[in-house]
């Protein structure tokens, strides 16, 4: 391939061919998508586990102890299979797009924002789910319109109607919910994404 | 023949090689071998022209104790391809 006396049509044929090429990896979003429905949904409903039984026990000084050991420990694994898998990811990769710098923007703002709801809600005695839940829609929705993967869309949609839900629920069943919208949201978008063709 | 045509661009392998940076943010220099069919010396060298006329940045890492070459365009690079687009128009579809 050498050729220094291009036609513009033949210009255009190579630009075009180029751009044709390229091709968005569903599958490597798909893998960090799945990771962390699977570590939350996991979380949420250990939480609903603790929850139900130690109050029916009445040991309630064990809850709030419990519950941080849950979550510090299964989002604590999480960042660990992270680390290993976009090491893995990234010696292989050959083409990093502009899109997957754009997503990679967009989560690391909403992991930020999820860390000021949690400090504005437990400042104002609030519960913090509908917004959390809220921030994940944004970020799941964004994320389904760059990539255009309509299932992914629907399902940040189902994170915002699942924020304004559980604005009717209390207790341990908040939980409950959580874990609903984490796999309505987040796991089963993520399956279709993992077997979506490129 | 075709003089507005920047003369950096004008070559089959060099227009395959900046099309391709241009819609990535980066690019192993593996992948341009594969997408040209093109041999790794003749791609090494017109990798350097590129490079000399501030198009494109190298960025050589190792891969499994292998070295790994990254490409990106510039903002230069940007431009001459922006520019070159505009001016085949011209010979496309001459006002």
């Amino acid at each position: 391939m050498d050729k220094n006396y291009l036609t513009p049509e033949e210009s255009f044929t190579i630009i075009t061919k180029a751009i044709s090429n390229f091709k968005t990896n569903y599958k490597e979003s798909a893998q960090i998508f799945l990771l962390w429905g699977w570590i939350l949904t996991i979380a949420c409903f250990a939480q609903f586990i603790i929850l139900k039984i130690l109050r029916s026990k009445e040991a309630y000084a064990q809850i709030g102890l419990y519950s941080i050991a849950n979550w510090v420990v299964l989002i604590l694994i999480g960042f660990i299979i992270q680390f290993f898998i976009l090491r893995k990811i990234d010696k292989e990769k050959k083409v990093r797009s502009y899109l997957e710098g754009y997503l990679k923007s967009l989560w690391i703002v909403s992991i930020g924002s999820y860390l000021v709801a949690a400090i504005i809600c437990i400042k104002l005695a609030i519960e913090p789910l509908p917004i959390i839940l809220l921030i994940a829609g944004i970020g799941t929705t964004t994320t389904g319109l760059l990539l255009r993967f309509r299932p992914l869309a629907i399902g940040g949609i189902a994170f915002f109607i699942f924020s304004i839900a559980t604005t009717f629920v209390s207790g341990e069943y908040l939980n409950l919910f959580a874990g609903a919208a984490i796999i309505f949201g987040q796991l089963i978008p993520g399956y279709l994404l993992k077997s979506a063709k490129e | 023949m075709y003089k507005d045509l920047d003369p950096l661009l004008h070559s089959q392998l060099r227009l395959a090689i900046v099309s391709m940076l241009v819609i990535s943010e980066k690019v192993e220099f593996a992948h341009i071998k594969e997408q040209t069919n093109a041999a790794a010396g003749n791609i090494s060298i017109q990798v350097k022209n590129l490079q000399e006329a501030g198009y494109i940045k190298v960025e050589k890492t190792f891969k499994n104790n292998y070295p790994k070459t990254m490409l990106s365009i510039t903002d230069k690079g940007v431009k001459a391809f922006e520019d070159y687009v505009n001016d085949l128009k011209k010979y496309i579809s001459p006002k």
